[in-house]
């Protein structure tokens, strides 16, 4: 089992300065930090016992296909969560941007998806300013967020399916490049690997962090914190838009509820990486992690032929399970 | 210790308590007793001790070793309500009153018993029974008031009477640890306080801690003085001299140059470095001061002085209404902390845990945390450049850490508050230091070591504003003085080297 307490480091202080820093491979720490892969791997494996099919390469890379929406929907937000705020207005964000893309393609061509996305963006950046300028926690405006996005989508599309009249625009997010690899795997790993980078190769990563953990201390170290804040919701409203490119791409048609389903699922990728929800501790990456689990449970249960009434349970218990073996509790310091 | 052992009168006997912290021995084999209606005090530095022992008492901090019995008992108490059932009761030193309800609902916090009936309040017997906790300690506090509209003193006698129920539940007579309860008191409501204090023994066993030895003197039957970790003494106070517990609490051997008075520059600083002129905000107004080029400058003052306030809105933490700030000749718009670092301001806040330090990120990210600018290559960290600058700053302040990368928070409290400072010291940009208790909780030897580092930096033109632990540290560390009463400066003492005032003249500018 996981073991929650950290051990104080006591020892000689005249021989602890003198002890060069070694970093074993395997330590308890970074096996924490490696079980989202445990838990994913893990199971991968149950369900291949169960049905010997779900490891064929063609299901697979239908599973990872169907997860890259998710994924691309949780990254933006798990930025968010890792400054200690909560973004709700993902998923409705998503279906509002599938509708202005299937109205705005016949007159703009593929230029709508930079449209669409830009739109998102600025919509997270206002619900950024709204949290950062008048001080409200960011799952109240999120949340207003969420439900003014999906009002605005049905208002917009007259609570109907608008089909994409011209594929072209979209065809290249819902293709299979070289015929083998669905080209929206490569698009979220791409926004993702640039995302990690970001926060790896600058100091955002750790403002990020140091804000997540400990926001008083980072205001008091004259972090820009307003601006990594409103940054961080800027850049989830663009996933959120980005994800609802990938989701008309594979639909043909925008809709005022076509994402609407997945705000849990995103939530639950983001935890179930090892993100923690209190903030501070946390990776896009471990949220991959998170998107397959949680597409694997989604998926996975029916292929092994879950009886569906079941399905739901099941998937609820797992994921609590997953959250409990992911969490790294040496990062936080309540479990809220 | 043999006829302690069979001393029937003993209800609490602590037996070579330990417990160790990284790098730090909070208790080391503490063993005392306390007898039945005797009122005891404990005394000794910060970071002595008193505070992790009493702790241990309530089943706050898990003890290492040692034993603890009660009433001939051994004890292993695991929280405060376990503590309780022992009829061990604390008054906390930050106070643990619910402010938004009635002082009465306060008292009877989590033990309402017959004051409700079916989940709903019953007010009348909820104020009888509040009020006969109150009788107790003769104290005439309405027990209907909502608590946040009592002062702190009468809060604290609150505090007092919802301690003393547990006296009803257990049926034994309670003993009750009193942690710094004079702290933030007025005189005369130390009064109060003290009369309190002699009705209570009249049913109840006290432990008293402050590190004021005049207020430990006068109110205990016997003083254990706690030194490192240690009790380094036992003292009657009818027979000994302040002086004696003060050899004891400080160690004869250290009390030579503990503040690096010889640093201290005998021609006083000059020019003028950070000028505040009739500056306003929010807790203190029209203040001007002003602090030198290689000068410190201490700020002493009571709680609700307004001194941290000033302290915050210097370093664009608070809120400013009216008045100039200069620095070095040129205006100052202190909106944020952000803008008050880009000026070359660094502050120290009193509360390192949470506010002046992030202890999951590492020793090299707290380090660079305020100018990470300085350990990147254009938009990007240089890991390289980052561990020469941080591996410097570790060997010079001599900060023990395993590693670089090790957790900020698995270090020792000077160790820590080392990190903090040196986050200020990286580049040269560095002109105002704003100090706000930079070492409370300190050990002697690391608040040694900060002080030399106040004393190195004020030699190289830093600007130092010290609010300091205490009034010696003030006195001792300073080139002068300010005294802050009520929001305002009301009164500046010289304190160069070699004639350093007497605390007396600024205690009395200070009440």
């Amino acid at each position: 089992m996981v073991h929650t307490d950290v051990t104080p480091l006591v020892k000689d202080e005249g021989a602890s300065s003198e002890r060069p820093a070694r970093s074993p491979v395997f330590t308890r720490a970074r096996l924490l930090s490696l079980m989202p892969i445990v838990a994913m791997v893990g199971l991968a494996a149950a369900l291949t016992v169960a049905n010997p099919r779900f490891i064929e390469p063609r299901s697979l890379v239908a599973l990872v296909d169907s997860a890259a929406p998710l994924a691309m929907l949780a990254a933006g937000a798990t930025v968010v969560v890792m400054c200690g705020g909560i973004d709700l207005s993902i998923a409705t964000l998503a279906s509002l941007t599938s509708v202005l893309l299937a109205l705005w393609v016949p007159t703009l061509g593929i230029g709508a998806v930079p449209a669409v996305v830009g739109v998102a963006a600025v919509a997270g950046f206002i619900q950024g300013t709204i949290h950062v300028v008048f001080r409200i926690p960011s799952f109240i405006v999120t949340l207003g967020g969420m439900t003014v996005f999906s009002a605005a989508a049905l208002v917009i599309s007259g609570a109907s399916t608008i089909p994409l009249v011209d594929t072209g625009a979209t065809d290249w997010a819902f293709t299979r490049i070289g015929g083998q690899v669905p080209s929206s795997i490569v698009i979220t790993l791409l926004a993702i690997t640039l995302i990690s980078l970001v926060m790896r190769l600058t100091p955002a990563g750790r403002w990020v962090s140091a804000i997540g953990y400990s926001e008083p201390a980072a205001r008091l170290a004259g972090l820009p914190v307003a601006a990594v804040k409103l940054t961080a919701f800027t850049l989830s409203g663009a996933c959120a838009g980005m994800a609802g490119v990938l989701l008309v791409a594979r639909t043909f048609s925008g809709a005022p509820a076509l994402a609407d389903s997945l705000l849990l699922p995103a939530v639950a990728a983001i935890v179930v990486g090892g993100t923690a929800i209190t903030g501070g501790h946390g990776g896009v990456w471990r949220t991959v992690a998170g998107a397959l689990i949680v597409t694997m449970l989604r998926v996975g249960l029916s292929v092994v032929g879950v009886d569906s009434a079941y399905e739901s349970i099941l998937y609820g218990t797992i994921i609590i399970i997953a959250v409990a073996l992911t969490m790294d509790r040496s990062k936080v310091s309540t479990v809220k | 210790m043999s006829e302690a052992q069979i001393d029937p009168r003993i209800v609490l006997e602590v037996r070579d308590l330990s417990k160790r912290y990284p790098g730090v021995v909070a208790l080391d084999r503490v063993s005392l007793h306390v007898k039945r209606h005797e009122v005891i005090g404990l005394a000794g530095e910060n970071g002595a001790g008193k505070s992790t022992l009493l702790k241990a008492l309530v089943g706050l901090v898990q003890p290492d070793s040692g034993s603890i019995e009660v009433r001939g008992t051994p004890v292993h108490v695991q929280n405060v309500a376990d503590a309780a059932r022992h009829g061990i009761g604390m008054v906390f030193q930050e106070q643990s009153l619910v402010p938004n309800i009635s002082a009465a609902e306060n008292i009877l916090l989590g033990c309402e018993g017959r004051a409700v009936r079916a989940g709903i309040f019953r007010t009348r017997t909820l104020r009888r029974l509040a009020q006969a906790q109150l009788d107790k300690i003769g104290c005439t506090v309405d027990p209907g008031a909502r608590t946040e509209t009592l002062t702190f003193a009468e809060r604290q006698m609150v505090e007092i009477a919802k301690v003393l129920g547990i006296e009803e539940r257990t049926s034994v007579e309670p003993i009750i640890l009193l942690d710094e309860p004079t702290s933030v008191l007025e005189p005369e409501e130390v009064e109060i306080l003290f009369g309190q204090i002699q009705r209570l023994r009249e049913h109840a066993s006290v432990i008293f801690v402050s590190h004021r030895l005049d207020e430990v003197m006068r109110v205990s039957d016997r003083v254990y003085v706690l030194r490192g970790g240690q009790v380094a003494g036992e003292v009657d106070p009818s027979r000994a001299v302040p002086s004696q517990l003060h050899e004891l609490m400080i160690g004869t051997a250290d009390t030579g140059n503990h503040y690096h008075e010889d640093l201290q520059a005998r021609t006083p600083p000059h020019r003028p470095r950070i000028v505040v002129d009739s500056l306003s905000g929010d807790g203190f107004h029209d203040v001007s001061i002003d602090v030198r080029q290689g000068e410190i400058v201490a700020i002493a003052g009571v709680h609700g002085s307004g001194r941290e306030d000033l302290c915050r809105a210097l370093f664009g933490a608070g809120q400013i209404i009216s008045g100039e700030v200069t620095l070095d000749g040129s205006s100052l718009s202190l909106t944020s902390p952000r803008s008050a670092v880009a000026a070359g301001i660094g502050y120290v806040p009193a509360e390192r845990k949470v506010e002046g330090m992030v202890p999951v990120l590492s020793v090299a990210q707290n380090m660079t945390l305020a100018r990470t600018e300085l350990v990147c290559r254009g938009p990007l960290l240089d890991h390289r450049r980052e561990a020469q600058l941080v591996d410097a700053w570790i060997e010079r302040l001599n900060i023990r850490t395993p590693s670089r990368n090790t957790g900020l928070g698995r270090l020792s409290g000077g160790n820590q508050q080392k990190v903090v400072l040196a986050r200020w010291l990286l580049g040269d940009g560095l002109k105002v230091l704003l100090l706000d208790h930079p070492t409370r909780g300190l050990d002697v030897g690391a608040k040694s070591e900060v002080y030399l580092l106040m004393r190195n930096l004020a030699n190289s033109g830093v600007a130092i504003l010290l609010l300091a632990d205490s009034l010696e540290e003030a006195i001792a560390m300073s080139d002068r003085v300010f005294v802050m009463n009520d929001g305002e400066v009301v009164s500046c003492v010289p304190s160069p080297p070699g004639a350093k005032p007497e605390p007396i003249e600024i205690v009395r500018e200070m009440v």
